[in-house]
């Protein structure tokens, strides 16, 4: 068994090592290296958390560590760990799935890889050089600005998440371009797989969202390193504009961190439902809807801050109406399963479970989206329990379903089923153990962003729940670790095509040649493998 | 008129009614999918080929927006009723967020940490921030509202019952923002004059060695006692800290022996605030912690 | 080769073979797509920081009034709008005596941009003074570094193009020829904010 080579077939070598490699899949592989690497960090930092909050007036860690802690986790989640998987699953799978050699421009995508991690080193090297960043992932000023954070962690969080843009808004330049430009024979972008579809949405929300943040951290280095005043209120500048700039970024970011994901699913659910996706041409219109809509519901993280009634409602208004081309997607993905011959599988179960979780996450969001109920539970635990529901129910759980389903592909392998129902079960169980009770924290009271809370609020029990649901998941992250090393290892073989799927990628062998396709691929349709697999039932053109 | 609060959680039960039951409706629908659907309790045979209903596409479209349109327009009647509703307040105190303390001023009369109001009484807030931002947050007397450096923003609270509710700064304005609480004591408009009497007034005690170590140290740079030379504002005003129930934003409750430990070594109890340790002898110490709590 | 391989030309419906973006020339050419892509992204970017000094325009108004020389500048935007056509034509014909004049145009504006700042700074303004500095050396400093980057681009183009002109591609010219155009275009807007603002 072992005699099969895990990464590329390629004669001896030909190889450039990982260092140096511009191959589309290589680089997506290192992205998901980078992804899973971070992920596992920022766990470990959330656990802290956790255990710093098992209990009411708690001394475990103090309180500077604890802010550096929620800081880089935040940090760390979003920025290292889900940006990288999501773009590693697309840097590996577009040209694939457009039945391309490569991507429009190899050796700029290894400088994207590159520049990502670098940017989340220097986020950690502030550890070793005076102080990490302790102002929260969105860092406000005048809390971020020189006189009230004098160390160097913000600096580092500037130079950071800088650099780590600047490789994923060429990252998303270079996709945009392979989608447009690289499309094989007959792969019209009507007929692209969805996953492609939502990544050329997310592409182009990371090209209007990534420089306002860019921007704002430009604005931020001048006030903290050449005396400027933009965020600082005692030399006339506005708290607010940050804020502004920010979310003009933070919101999108939602978005790009939660399509990929829901491209995902797209492919997955339809493959092992055994039918075509359910309304092909509203789930791919919604994800442009949504990013339309993006953009103009910055402000609803800001209700608090005092704009005016009006602009409140308007941005209320804006936020309310992204549920609508959300609750498509989901509606049609119902919509594919029914009727269908349902395999549960590992990933199958990992897509259901983004819906499932998906959905409670969406509710919530609605909910702060009205200004009242925002203003109850806005910047409380509720916050916290939504956002994990979105992006850990939600894109993790989408992530996981990608992982099982395409690490045949990418290795040869399958992972362990039994293993991998095991994963599901534990993370299921633990994730709706720790967040669930969050939004009752929130609810009556429980602020985030605090190392520990007074024994008389209260909140001590539904906390040690909490902290209990965090150690399970932790129990289901170690069991994935031990699937993926032992099916890395002696895990079945996969050939080219195991879930009997519909797109290219399932065409060419597992792993793909370095040139993915020996000829290029044509098709007429978007199920191209499933209708040359079953000529009889092929989709009308 | 009915407290924000009130107002705020029946929109939400409302609103929560409304996402249950999609919940329940959309969840249902996808276990029904699974369990019915699954290959295993499905005879052989071939899967459905239906893949587009233009009339379900604009249907599932549609029917949310409709329900979101109803929830925005409760909304806007909730905001417009927490907003004030043009109901005139009975008070108005102002606050300040400090690092990491409540500044409360009724005209001349300021306070710290502890704010009193009268029940039955439409009480606004004028909100402000000596340095970060902070956010005012007390659940049971209405929504919150941030604190900006150079801006004021308004907040309305209203008490039907005398009691105590507890709240705290719920934007993260650093090391310490978990240890900056509020108290609202809610009581009678009598009980609410006299107490605001009482702190108008300058020291109850004068005249000690309590009061002789306070001002001959550095707590003067920092602290307000009216009635003696002290009048520092970086800190908390202390004209009356012996009547407040707890001692660094509701660190620790307040009596003697904590005052005592308070003073002798903030850091050990907040660590990062920015009172800094007095070098005291134990005399000293106890002497000062009897003044203070003795100023009622 | 995989037992699933494709033939290549297998049932081609060819009205649908079309893809959206291959109707113009950036449309259909990599190098210029990406490049008009960048400057889409870039154009965000900008927006911000423009943004940002519109924000605070009125606080830094007096000093930009008595500190800004607008006639001076006027004449160095002048050799930076001109440099747009220089561009253009040694896009046309791949000429590297037009790649030199823009080179030398960009060089005269830099170098009148520095006069400014060196003039500004002798009288004390600098970023840290008051908003004005903040806002005025943020946006016309990050504009003076896309022109730098632009007249690195332009120079690595005349260094190629005198090594092995055949080797060239004439795209490449395109190519730095709309990013110039873009840093042209984003002064356009910064002197009629900054400089012409003050007139009003």
């Amino acid at each position: 068994m072992t005699a099969i080579p895990l990464w590329v077939r390629r004669p001896a070598g030909e190889r450039v090592g990982w260092l140096r490699t511009v191959d589309h899949k290589e680089i997506g592989v290192l992205y998901i290296g980078m992804g899973v690497a971070f992920f596992a960090v920022g766990g470990l930092e959330a656990l802290l958390l956790r255990a710093q909050l098992a209990t009411p007036e708690s001394r475990l860690v103090d309180p500077l560590t604890y802010d550096q802690a929620f800081t880089v986790h935040g940090v760390t989640m979003i920025l290292l760990a889900i940006v990288p998987l999501l773009v590693g699953f697309a840097n590996y799978l577009v040209p694939l799935m457009i039945g391309a050699p490569d991507v429009a421009y190899p050796r700029l995508n290894a400088l994207s890889f590159w520049l990502s991690l670098v940017g989340g080193i220097i986020l950690y090297f502030s550890f070793l050089a005076g102080g990490a960043p302790d102002t929260g992932w969105f860092s406000y000023a005048p809390l971020a600005e020189r006189s009230f954070a004098p160390g160097p962690g913000v600096d580092y969080y500037i130079l950071g998440l800088a650099v780590n843009g600047a490789g994923t808004i060429i990252g998303a330049i270079n996709l945009t371009v392979t989608i447009l430009l690289m499309r094989c024979p007959g792969m019209a972008i009507s007929r692209v797989p969805l996953f492609v579809w939502m990544t050329l949405v997310t592409t182009i929300l990371i090209l209007g969202a990534y420089p306002a943040l860019t921007a704002a951290l430009v604005m931020l280095f001048v006030d903290r390193q050449l005396g400027g005043h933009f965020f600082d209120p005692a030399g006339g500048g506005q708290a607010v504009l940050w804020q502004h700039l920010f979310w003009f970024f933070g919101h999108p970011e939602v978005y790009i961190m939660v399509l990929p994901a829901m491209g995902m699913i797209s492919e997955i659910i339809p493959v092992f439902s055994g039918k075509p996706i359910f309304g092909y041409r509203f789930v791919a219109g919604s994800s442009v809807a949504i990013a339309f809509l993006s953009f103009g519901v910055w402000a609803h993280h800001m209700f608090a801050v005092g704009l005016g009634e009006m602009e409140n409602a308007i941005f209320s208004a804006t936020s309310m109406l992204i549920a609508v081309p959300t609750g498509v997607k989901i509606f049609n993905w119902i919509a594919t399963m029914v009727g269908g011959r349902i395999r549960l599988t590992t990933p199958m179960l990992f897509a259901i479970g983004f819906i499932a979780m998906f959905v409670i996450g969406g509710l919530s969001g609605v909910s702060l989206a009205v200004v009242p109920i925002d203003l109850a539970v806005t910047d409380s635990y509720y916050v916290v329990a939504h956002l994990h529901y979105v992006l850990f129910g939600g894109t993790m759980l989408g992530v996981f379903a990608g992982g099982y389903y395409w690490f045949p592909k990418m290795t040869g392998r399958l992972l362990d089923e039994g293993l991998g129902k095991l994963h599901f079960w534990a993370t299921f169980a633990g994730f709706n153990l720790t967040f669930l009770p969050q939004h009752w924290l929130g609810a009556v009271g429980m602020p985030r962003r605090v190392f520990t809370y007074a024994a008389s609020t209260g909140w001590g029990p539904l906390n040690l729940v909490s902290t209990i649901g965090a150690a399970i998941l932790a129990v289901a992250m170690v069991i994935f670790a031990v699937n993926l090393v032992r099916s890395l290892r002696s895990g079945e073989v996969a050939g080219d095509d195991p879930w009997d799927a519909f797109t290219l990628e399932w065409a060419t062998s597992s792993p793909p040649p370095p040139e993915n396709f020996p000829v290029t691929p044509a098709v007429s349709g978007r199920r191209p493998l499933w209708d040359r697999k079953h000529p009889e039932l092929r989709d009308p053109s | 008129m009915r407290p924000p609060a009130e107002a705020i959680s029946a929109l939400a039960l409302v609103v929560g009614a409304i996402a249950l039951l999609i919940f329940i409706g959309v969840e249902g629908a996808l276990i029904y999918a699974v369990l019915r659907y699954r290959s295993s309790r499905l005879p052989a045979g071939r899967p459905a080929r239906f893949e587009r209903n233009t009339r379900l596409e604009i249907a599932w479209t549609a029917l949310p927006a409709i329900v979101l349109a109803v929830v925005f327009v409760l909304m806007l009647g909730t905001m417009a009723e927490i907003g004030g509703g043009g109901v005139e307040p009975g008070l108005r105190v102002r606050v300040a967020g400090h690092q990491w303390w409540w500044e409360f001023s009724y005209g001349p009369v300021t306070t710290a940490n502890e704010m009193h109001i009268p029940i039955g009484t439409a009480v606004d807030l004028d909100l402000t921030s000596a340095d970060v931002i902070h956010s005012f947050w007390v659940p049971e007397l209405g929504g919150k509202s941030d604190m900006l450096p150079g801006t004021t923003n308004h907040l309305r609270l209203f008490a039907r019952r005398a009691g105590i509710y507890e709240g705290q700064c719920s934007e993260f304005c650093g090391v310490e923002h978990a240890w900056m609480r509020i108290r609202v004591v809610a009581e009678s408009q009598a009980d609410f004059d006299r107490w605001l009497a009482a702190q108008g007034r300058p020291a109850a005690t004068r005249g000690g060695d309590g009061e002789r170590i306070f001002l001959a140290n550095i707590c003067v740079n920092c602290h307000t006692i009216r009635g003696t030379a002290a009048a520092g504002a970086a800190g908390p005003d202390l004209t009356h800290v012996g009547a407040r129930a707890t001692l660094g934003a509701g660190v620790l409750p307040s009596d003697v022996a904590r005052m005592r430990a308070w003073i002798a070594d903030p850091q050990q109890y907040k660590p990062g605030a920015l009172m800094p340790r007095v070098p005291l002898s134990d005399p000293e110490l106890d002497a000062l912690a009897a003044y203070l709590v003795s100023l009622k | 080769m995989s037992e699933t391989g494709f033939i290549p030309g297998e049932r081609i419906p060819p009205a649908l073979s079309v893809s959206l973006a291959r109707s113009a020339k950036i449309g259909q050419d990599r190098t210029l797509l990406g490049v008009a892509v960048f400057i889409a992204s870039e154009s965000v970017f900008f927006l911000a920081i423009v943004l940002a000094y519109l924000a605070y325009r009125d606080a830094g108004l007096v000093t930009a009034k008595a500190n800004l020389d607008v006639p001076r500048t006027a004449i160095f935007s002048v050799a930076l709008f001109s440099s747009s056509a220089t561009t253009a034509l040694a896009a046309r014909r791949a000429s590297r005596g037009w790649l030199v004049a823009t080179i030398a145009l960009g060089t005269v504006f830099l170098v009148g941009q520095g006069s400014e700042y060196a003039r500004l700074l002798a009288s004390g303004i600098g970023p840290g003074r008051e908003l004005f500095g903040t806002t005025f050396f943020t946006l016309t400093g990050l504009h003076g570094l896309h022109v730098l980057v632009g007249l690195v681009a332009l120079f690595a183009l005349l260094a190629a193009h005198i090594r092995r002109p055949s080797a060239l591609r004439p795209v490449a010219f395109e190519a730095v020829g709309l990013y110039w155009h873009f840093v042209d275009a984003v002064w356009v807007v910064v002197f009629s904010v900054v400089y012409l603002g003050t007139l009003l």
